[in-house]
């Protein structure tokens, strides 16, 4: 892929930036909560800001080509030193921030970064502890100084100063900076992601200038995105979906992004700002509904009546007029009641009032989860992708939206399903190659262009939408020679707001057997109501009621798994609730929180064991990591349960 | 729709206006019982003793003339001038504020650390103090008072509203004066909530409050908040005596408002304003819409005496903080 | 005692002189001695502990310089000057500034108005200008909710500023109180058992924030705990007491070596 790509005019995202600046001056690019006022920076002002930093980032010895690491929380600073970054010609790679050191170094390593842009003390003091194996790196700039008064100054540089200088050399520097924004086309690079992998060491796919341009406008487009949007951004800005929608979906729709003032903040933010357009993983919308949940079982008998007849009215008819159908006069004036009393505060208080387009993906979201959404009348869509992609493969159009599909091709997006099953894309946005690394860059994409998503799936003739049951690898058979898809059982319990994570196995074997983590928000405040008292996630997990509830509900899912003629077999028959919270710090999850399921097989190996032989509890000892890194032991009786199973549909001959 | 509906209605209002008035006593004791835990008896009698002040200022009555026409064999009344009202009402407040300076330094300044009940015992002689000083610098007759707001029925809103019922209807019936105190009321307690939330002194006066120890560490002097606190309830009971005393006129009646609060701070608690005013117009139009659907036709009238006092008894027994007392939330 | 000369700490702070000083203070509560015969003085710049075991006299020291007792015996000089006898709030004018070890926060008020308590001292609009909200009183408004919010980003307390502190956990409690007596940008920071009660994890995020607090804004503190190991870490000088005496004074690693301290915290019988 050598070929000289100038695409158009507008080939970059410095580019797009000068476009804002000049045409929607005025218009607000970034707002970020500090000190407790809503500070705004207009496309102007933040084209100003990245120039000054790109010209410090010259003045600090930066050549094209060279790697910038980028850690820390959603701010604008750290979007103008990616953009700063690909002024200069250098490639912006973010990270995660709440990596240990260790995980922070690999990729530091791998990508040879020369500078790393770093929130404050805490991420400044996981580079100091590895920079001795970091051979490329030449220096660090901070955005917050507090506490690093006596760090040893050489290497160590302070955000404001760098833009500083930069301004003081504008004049002298501006040249060079200018001549290297017009060396850059379609193929220089944009960014690059490391994908947190469920498997292996992370991998850094490289996505060029075509790839986000052309995806963040297509999609742009797709969705009707404009100056007048806004998105709060405060998922991780390693994560491709953040720079999908804050950077090249932002830049090309010059719509407005909000930083959050904490990760704690978050929630309350998001009710202030009242963002258009929002992206949340399932576990969030998850998240939200148990709290409401819960809040509503506190709540006085008078609300629970109104919340429980609007929000029926509401599952009914909010849909059907989000997808343009009509309803009875009385229905409707009933929901527009529900909308005054009921679902508006909702709305309101989750901070989703002003959504026009919001967008889950990255795990299937139960029916009833996505209805809750949709039934409060926000336009809350699925879409399908992976970093490979620059995010997008299939999306869902206004008025097809379905709880169980992904939706049809996003623009310029080719699909094929293989005869195993698995989904193959070929589009716009499918990125160049993993850095350094050929053999998984073959591996993943073939010759034509054709990208492996890894994942199985079909897509409907009816409505075209694509369907996806699992990741390829997961998908097993029975003995009996059933389909075997554990994430779909998972995804049934996880809608019980008790089922943090489930985790089921069964490829191979007679039956499927689970692990459940409850959701100790929302058990333990069961638990208060019902006078349990507990000390420890461990205990309450290992509660007699708590075991009872969750297996009724488990019981429940089985029955409706039956109903289902392909994976009927998928049934759990007996189960437990483990002794600790699966965690990413134990590598038992992604930090994007998906389970890694082969780990946590091999690691509590004794417990399969006993869910598979007559045992009714089982010993174990487990190996946990705290948060400052330390490694420490918990044991626990862990006791096991059988679940009434439903008799299997037959599949009609 | 009969003109018993209407009249029912009229009766409605009618409850709502005499609640503001409660409330506005009610809103005196809340006002210092929360800053200094003290249950002020003597809030009635302050309202008497602004009243009477009002009245002196404003005839151009010569203070304590009974005790010098004794001493000297003189015969002074007046000054034998007439202060206009507004002039009259700063110097009344002067005199409240003079109040509350004194009763700081002879009084709370050496009760610092009592017992309540002791100090609720020292209003009760404050109270009883005041009354006597009154009528020995004012005189113990029946006096009128008026400021200028207007009496008598609204006409316009009695003619504008006869249309609604039928011929034995003649519009809604309220007093000038109550839609005044409702206005003036409301002002109020608009412009003390914003002092309270918005202002240092406010918050100081919420911190003292909540913590006296932790308030003199950051600085905060309590004599001083106590002074501004009792002035503010001289302030507040300087529009209770205005208004009452306007209704009634300025006699030691008046000091027995005081008795009608009691059941509003049952209701509402004692350290809520809201609870103070959302009290004042619950009993304010209990007792009226009682005599009117009960006690009139059933139990021979006058329930308006009582009524008051068994609705909040009843509250008592089902919520003892009252409508909007604050339940203290503790974490150890 | 007093020093006047300043001198710098090993890791680059700049110590300087004497900002308050204890001259043979003795405290007596009727016939009981609380404090018997102690001198001693903190620097500026500096963070002073006073250790000692339970019943040491430590806290009653501690409202000795915050004016809350009068000794009987003994001066109390701030800045060089001696103090005569004050009341609480007159002190904290001075800029005395204290936490207390039972938290005496305003439970009812939010994190944000309680923090706002401390810039009292700071804040000199008149009555009259308050109650019409113009001029002076609304830009001080504004000023100080601006500092205030700087403590709170500080102390990364954001997510609870409207929270009534009442509510919060202790934890969070004892951070807002150490915000509400930063916020009087005190000279000097007088600390009551900042870590008592809390989990390890809570003592290394309150130390985190009083060394923070004193290299960032210079401030000198007076620490009291009763716990040796946090102290030792984060002190420039300690002062020991056991019975109201004064049993040793002077570095950590000099107190450690101490016999007389030794004995008081292994508990050796007293004669």
């Amino acid at each position: 892929m050598t070929k000289k790509n100038a695409g158009p005019e507008l080939n970059t995202v410095p580019k797009l930036l000068a476009r804002n600046a000049a045409k929607y001056g005025d218009a607000a690019a970034y707002r970020e909560k500090e000190y407790g006022i809503w500070q705004t920076w207009t496309w102007s002002q933040a084209a100003d800001e990245i120039n000054a930093l790109a010209l410090g980032f010259l003045d600090l010895g930066v050549k094209q080509g060279d790697h910038i690491a980028i850690v820390g929380r959603n701010r604008p600073y750290f979007y103008w030193s990616m953009v700063a970054a690909q002024s200069v010609g250098a490639v912006p790679v973010p990270l995660y921030k709440d990596a240990v050191a260790e995980e922070m170094a690999y990729v530091l390593d791998h990508c040879t970064a020369r500078f790393v842009v770093a929130e404050d003390q805490e991420q400044v003091d996981k580079i100091i502890d590895v920079q001795d194996d970091l051979k490329a790196l030449d220096g660090v700039i901070y955005l917050d100084p507090r506490g690093m008064r006596k760090y040893d100054r050489g290497a160590l540089f302070e955000f404001s100063d760098i833009q500083q200088t930069g301004r003081d050399k504008r004049a002298e520097l501006s040249p060079e900076l200018n001549a290297r924004l017009d060396a850059q086309d379609y193929n220089t690079t944009c960014v690059m992601l490391y994908t947190s992998g469920t498997t292996g060491r992370p991998k850094g796919v490289v996505l060029s200038n075509e790839n986000i341009i052309e995806t963040g406008r297509a999609t742009a487009e797709f969705d009707n995105l404009s100056v007048n949007d806004s998105v709060l951004a405060y998922l991780p800005m390693a994560w491709v979906g953040d720079f999908i929608f804050s950077i090249s979906q932002a830049y090309n729709a010059a719509f407005c992004v909000a930083c959050p003032e904490s990760g704690e903040t978050m929630q309350h933010d998001l009710r202030e700002v009242g963002p258009t357009y929002f992206f949340a993983p399932p576990a969030y919308f998850e998240g939200m509904l148990t709290s409401v949940q819960i809040r509503m079982e506190d709540a006085s008998p008078l609300k629970r009546k109104l919340y429980k007849t609007f929000m029926a009215n509401a599952a009914d008819v909010g849909p059907k007029l989000m997808d343009g159908k009509s309803v009875g006069l009385g229905a409707h004036l009933k929901y527009q009641l529900g909308k005054l009393l009921v679902t508006g505060p909702l709305k309101n208080t989750l901070g989703l009032s002003r959504v026009r387009v919001g967008y889950t993906a990255g795990e299937a979201i139960g029916p009833e989860l996505f209805d809750f959404y949709r039934s409060l009348g926000i336009n809350l869509k699925q879409l399908y992708g992976q970093t490979e992609a620059s995010v997008f493969i299939t999306q869902q159009r206004d008025g097809e939206v379905r709880a169980d599909t992904v939706g049809t091709p996003s623009p310029g997006v080719e699909l094929r399903i293989d005869e195993s099953g698995e989904v193959f894309y070929r589009s716009p946005g499918s990125f160049v190659e993993y850095y350094e690394n050929p053999e998984s860059t073959a591996d993943t994409k073939d010759p034509e262009g054709w990208v492996a998503t890894g994942d199985a799936g079909f897509i409907e003739t009816a409505s075209g939408q694509l369907r996806i049951i699992d990741r390829i690898k997961d998908v097993g058979k029975l003995n009996d020679g059933t389909m075997f898809a554990p994430k779909f059982v998972e995804n049934k319990l996880k809608f019980y707001s008790n089922i943090l994570e489930a985790v089921v196995f069964g490829n191979g074997k007679d039956n499927c057997v689970a692990f459940i983590n409850i959701d100790l928000l929302a058990v333990g405040n069961w638990a208060e109501r019902n006078n349990i008292a507990y000390s420890s996630y461990q205990e309450l997990a290992g509660h007699p009621r708590v075991y009872e509830m969750i297996q009724e509900n488990i019981a429940n899912v089985n029955a409706s798994i039956a109903e289902d003629e392909f994976l009927s077999g998928c049934q759990i028959t007996r189960f437990l609730i483990l002794h600790k919270q699966l965690d990413a710090d134990d590598g038992e999850m992604t930090r994007t929180l998906k389970v890694r399921r082969k780990i946590i097989a091999e690691k509590f190996d004794d417990l399969i064991g006993a869910l598979y032989s007559d045992a009714t509890n089982i010993k174990t000892t487990t190996e946990v990591t705290y948060e400052d890194g330390r490694k420490g032991s918990i044991s626990a009786d862990l006791e096991i349960r059988d679940v009434k199973t439903f008799p299997r549909k037959q599949v009609a001959a | 729709m009969s003109a018993n509906f209407y009249y029912g209605i009229e009766v409605f209002l009618n409850g709502l206006m005499a609640g503001v008035m409660y409330s506005l006593v009610a809103l005196g004791f809340v006002l210092i019982f929360k800053a200094s835990g003290i249950f002020n008896y003597a809030q009635g009698v302050m309202a008497l003793f602004a009243a009477l002040c009002l009245v002196g200022f404003q005839s151009g009555q010569i203070p304590f003339a009974h005790v010098i026409n004794a001493t000297f064999g003189t015969e002074i009344h007046h000054f034998g001038w007439h202060m206009p009202a507004l002039l009259a009402i700063v110097c009344t407040l002067m005199m409240m504020i003079l109040f509350a300076f004194l009763v700081e330094k002879f009084v709370l300044k050496h009760l610092v650390n009592q017992e309540p009940i002791i100090l609720f015992m020292a209003t009760i002689g404050l109270a009883y103090f005041m009354e006597g000083f009154g009528d020995l610098m004012w005189g113990s007759d029946i006096k009128k008072l008026d400021v200028g707001i207007p009496q008598g029925g609204n006409l316009w809103l009695e003619e504008n509203t006869a249309f609604l019922g039928g011929d034995d209807f003649y519009g809604f019936y309220i007093d000038n004066l109550d839609i005044w105190a409702t206005i003036f009321a409301a002002i109020l307690v608009t412009a003390l909530i914003l002092f309270s939330q918005y202002t240092k002194t406010g918050r100081a006066l919420r911190a003292v409050a909540d913590d006296h120890q932790a308030a003199l560490s950051v600085g905060i002097s309590l004599r001083v908040i106590w002074v501004i606190v009792w002035s503010i309830a001289g302030f507040v009971a300087l529009v209770a005596g205005i208004m009452w005393g306007s209704k009634s006129g300025v006699q030691f009646s008046l000091s027995l408002i005081a008795l009608k609060a009691l059941p509003v701070l049952m209701l509402g608690g004692f350290t809520s304003i809201p609870g103070a005013i959302i009290g004042g117009l619950i009993i304010g139009v209990g007792e009226k819409m009682f005599e009117f659907l009960i006690g009139a036709p059933f139990l021979g009238g006058a329930t308006e005496n009582w009524f008051a006092y068994m609705l909040a008894l009843l509250f008592l027994v089902f919520r003892p903080q009252g409508l909007f007392g604050e339940k203290i939330i503790e974490r150890v | 005692m007093t020093q006047t000369e300043t001198y710098q700490t090993p890791d680059g702070r700049t110590i300087g002189g004497a900002v308050m000083e204890m001259k043979n203070i003795t405290l007596r509560f009727g016939g009981v001695v609380a404090i018997k015969d102690i001198s001693f003085d903190i620097r500026e710049g500096e963070i002073r502990a006073i250790i000692g075991p339970n019943g040491a006299g430590k806290s009653s020291m501690l409202n000795v310089i915050n004016g809350f007792y009068h000794p009987q015996e003994g001066d109390v000089l701030f800045h060089g000057k001696k103090r005569g006898p004050m009341k609480p709030h007159q002190i904290a004018k001075q800029g005395i500034a204290r936490t207390f070890q039972n938290i005496a926060l305003f439970k009812g008020m939010s994190t944000l108005d309680n923090i706002m308590t401390g810039r009292l001292t700071h804040m000199k609009s008149g009555l009259a200008s308050q109650m019409m909200w113009w001029g002076k009183a609304q830009r001080e408004e504004v000023e100080n909710r601006e500092v205030v919010e700087k403590i709170i980003d500080f102390l990364e307390i954001q997510t609870i500023r409207k929270t009534p502190v009442g509510r919060l956990p202790y934890g969070l409690q004892k951070r807002v109180e150490l915000g509400r007596a930063l916020a009087a940008e005190p000279k000097l920071l007088l600390l009551d058992e900042p870590m008592a009660g809390m989990n390890v994890e809570e003592k290394e995020d309150m130390s985190r924030f009083i060394l923070d607090v004193n290299d960032e804004f210079g401030t000198t503190i007076a620490l009291i705990e009763h716990d040796m190991g946090v102290v030792m870490d984060i002190a420039d000088r300690v002062v020991v007491m056991d019975y109201g005496k004064k049993i040793g004074d002077g570095t950590p690693s000099e107190v450690r070596q101490d016999q007389a301290v030794i004995d008081a915290y292994l508990g050796v019988a007293h004669d």
